[in-house]
């Protein structure tokens, strides 16, 4: 029975090994597979909380608004103001020309006279809160038909809404804080016109509230920032390990074509040391897959200037889970292999449910950016379970009891293919 | 020679799902130990199909085959173990060399270590193999294919030898290598060989026993000698296969 299992294991490693173009496709192709997509990732990450967006401003205003506003915009990081083009101010007619065609991300025009529209708006809201027997608290009164302070922001066409909300709530951030300033200042110079007192100066109501962005993670207290790595490397891991079906499967018919699982039948003993010895290779390969393909996300992604991908203190649950995942795609390639009658059928098919139980999983979109029915269906893909096991170890620190029971319906998943495998098997030879 | 039926077939009937007509049908036959035992007949008489049944390598639908007073249905790991089989259709991984294929096999029949070594290389050596064994078998021409093919059958020292034409696609000299190494087998081991073949003359010569399968029946079995005597009309055992299997194409 060793011996059988044994000799198996070494039949099959070597023909793997002499599978040049299988080895490559199990190594060689999702490694590059992660460093592509890791990058891709990254590069749109990057514009998105990219530092010194060039901004177009146009600055009609002259006047505390616009001043005020240029001076916010300067003060972060995020922009990087332009109003001049080539030294020579420019026209909104320009600026939209620029910002259309993506030469700027953000264009901003503020209207002339809009410091004045706001105080004049200002004043009114003020009038209206005095009863009328008061009389006319401002010369000249504010006119209520004026016209409100006009800012229009343009944004090149192709960005998306993420970037463009952060961007409007950041405008209206130094709005609110001009406002209040003004609101202020006239309030100020009431008092001084009512009761003569001059303020000596201008209170600081910014930053009034700690507001601070924290990430809630399991027991051990240790706080870990997601980063693109950790949302990449074990999608593209779980996917390559599953691609394992096609090699597996295409050497199950391969053997079957070739007429030695025939032969083999008529060797003493059960087979069972002989697929076991099959199965324990491709597991191994599996393993080996997802050691690389980590180690790849903890080493090699940072010479590309990624973050790396930090392993937390759930190794032991990694390991459980990456197990877990091995024997699930040996499983399926091993169902695949014995269903399938011939090496193409079982490629094309083997490859498009791959791919398709990877789209359900998650590992194309994540899982936060389907609709409620897809994250409903995501569920059914063994995928899925793997990728959520491994978000809740990098991401969330789970121990082992926080993965198992993803462990546990990868095992079932890999045991009912096999039956499934078995009973076929006994099925077609019983005819 | 009135020798104990090693092997003894009875009413074994086999039909393929796909076709209407059973490849084997009723089928009795009995192998004397010791006996080299010819299995002849047309394309698609069914001797491959009798064959895989003694094998293990498919199910009967119906019928009984006893193989060393063993029943194949309830015993069949012991029997396996007894039995060397030498298939049709090269059972070999090609990518492998000759030596790890029949490590492979000898393994898989529980040999190991310095006994298989000796065993393959001992064997190697009596079919011209030694030069090559450790080359890929895909880079091997078709005789030498057949001749590794026979090597993984014969490892364990089986009491029964089967083989499926194991004389096919090669040329004399090879021919000759495997059916005198078969022979010596037989005389200086006892060896029980079971042996399909299309050449009338071959098994003529070689055989102790005969017997002709036509349309999933034996038509007739015997030692060549008697059956040819038998046949006034006669002269050899084409002759006789012509005579009951008709001039007409099968399968
Ligand atoms: N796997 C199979 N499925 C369906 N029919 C089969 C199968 N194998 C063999 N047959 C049919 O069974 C019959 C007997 O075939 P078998 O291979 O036993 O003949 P054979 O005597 O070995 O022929 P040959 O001399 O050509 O090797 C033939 O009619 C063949 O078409
Ligand atoms: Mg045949």
């Amino acid at each position: 029975m060793w011996l059988k299992f044994k000799a198996s294991v070494i039949k099959e490693s070597l023909l793997l090994l002499r599978d040049k173009a299988g080895l490559a496709m199990l190594f060689i192709m999702p490694m590059a597979l992660i460093l592509i997509m890791s990058l891709l990732q990254e590069s749109t990450l990057k514009k998105l909380e990219e530092r010194n967006t060039p901004v177009l401003v146009i600055n009609n205003d002259h006047d505390s608004l616009g001043a005020h506003i240029v001076a916010g915009l300067n003060e972060t990081e995020f922009f990087e103001l332009h109003q001049t083009i080539d030294g020579k101010p420019l026209n909104v007619q320009q600026l939209k020309k620029l910002v259309t065609n993506g030469k700027y991300r953000v264009g901003i025009v503020i209207g002339e006279g809009a410091s004045n529209a706001l105080r004049n708006k200002i004043k009114y809201e003020i009038q209206q809160q005095f009863p009328p027997e008061e009389g006319a608290l401002f010369s000249p009164p504010p006119d209520p038909d004026k016209p409100l302070p006009k800012i229009d922001v343009y944004f090149d066409p192709i960005t998306q809404s993420a970037f463009k909300q952060a961007v409007m709530s950041a405008l209206n951030e130094f709005f609110y804080a001009v406002e209040a300033k003004m609101v202020m200042e006239i309030y100020a110079s009431m008092m001084n016109d009512i009761i003569g007192i001059e303020l000596k100066q201008m209170a600081d109501f910014k930053n009034m509230i700690d507001l601070t962005e924290k990430t809630s993670v399991g027991k051990e207290e240790k706080v870990i920032i997601p980063k693109p790595a950790q949302h990449n490397v074990p999608a593209w891991t779980i996917f390559a390990m599953f691609f394992i079906v096609i090699p597996l499967a295409g050497n199950i018919i391969k053997e079957r074509e070739s007429g030695m699982s025939l032969r083999l039948r008529t060797l003493p003993g059960s087979n069972l040391s002989v697929i076991l010895g099959k199965a324990g290779v491709y597991f191994v390969v599996g393993m080996l897959q997802a050691a690389s393909m980590l180690l790849l996300g903890m080493y090699i992604l940072p010479l590309f200037g990624m973050a790396a991908l930090t392993v937390g203190p759930g190794l032991p649950a990694l390991m459980i889970i990456t197990i877990a995942i091995s024997l699930a795609a040996t499983g399926y390639g091993i169902l695949i292999g014995t269903v399938s009658t011939t090496q193409e059928q079982s490629s094309i098919f083997g490859s498009i449910s791959v791919v398709i139980l990877a789209a359900l999983g998650g590992i194309w979109v994540p899982i936060f950016m389907m609709t409620e029915t897809m994250v409903k269906i995501s569920k059914l893909s063994p995928l899925n379970w793997g990728l959520n096991a491994y978000y809740d170890i990098f991401l969330r620190n789970e121990p082992v009891s926080g993965i198992l029971h993803y462990a546990l319906y990868l095992l079932a998943f890999a045991l009912s293919c096999i039956l499934a495998a078995w009973f076929y098997n006994r099925y077609k030879n019983s005819r | 020679m009135a020798s104990t039926p090693i092997i003894e077939i009875r009413q074994l009937t086999k039909r393929y799902h796909q076709s209407d007509e059973p490849a084997v049908k009723k089928l009795d036959l009995k192998i004397g130990k010791g006996e080299i035992f010819g299995l002849l007949g047309p394309n698609g008489a069914g001797k491959t199909t009798t064959i895989s049944i003694l094998c293990s390598q498919i199910n009967a639908d119906e019928g009984d085959i006893f193989v060393d007073g063993k029943n194949l249905a309830a015993d069949s790991v012991q029997i396996k173990k007894i039995i060397g089989v030498v298939p049709q259709e090269i059972a070999l991984y090609q990518k492998l060399t000759a030596y790890e294929n029949l490590r492979f096999f000898g393994n898989m029949y529980g040999l190991k270590g310095e006994d298989l070594k000796e065993r393959i290389m001992s064997r190697a050596a009596a079919f011209g193999l030694e030069q090559k064994l450790h080359r890929k078998v895909n880079t091997f021409s078709g005789g030498m294919k057949r001749r590794v093919n026979l090597v993984a059958g014969i490892l364990h020292r089986p009491r029964i030898l089967i083989l499926d034409e194991p004389t096919v696609g090669i040329d004399v000299q090879s021919k000759n290598v495997i059916i005198d190494y078969l022979k010596q087998l037989n005389e200086k081991e006892e060896t029980t060989i079971v042996y399909t073949s299309h050449l009338m003359e071959e098994a003529e010569r070689f055989c102790t026993h005969i017997a002709i399968l036509d349309m999933g029946k034996i038509v007739t079995e015997g030692k060549p000698e008697e059956l040819i005597s038998g046949y006034p009309s006669c002269n050899n055992l084409e002759d006789i296969f012509l005579l009951l299997t008709g001039r007409s194409l099968r399968d």
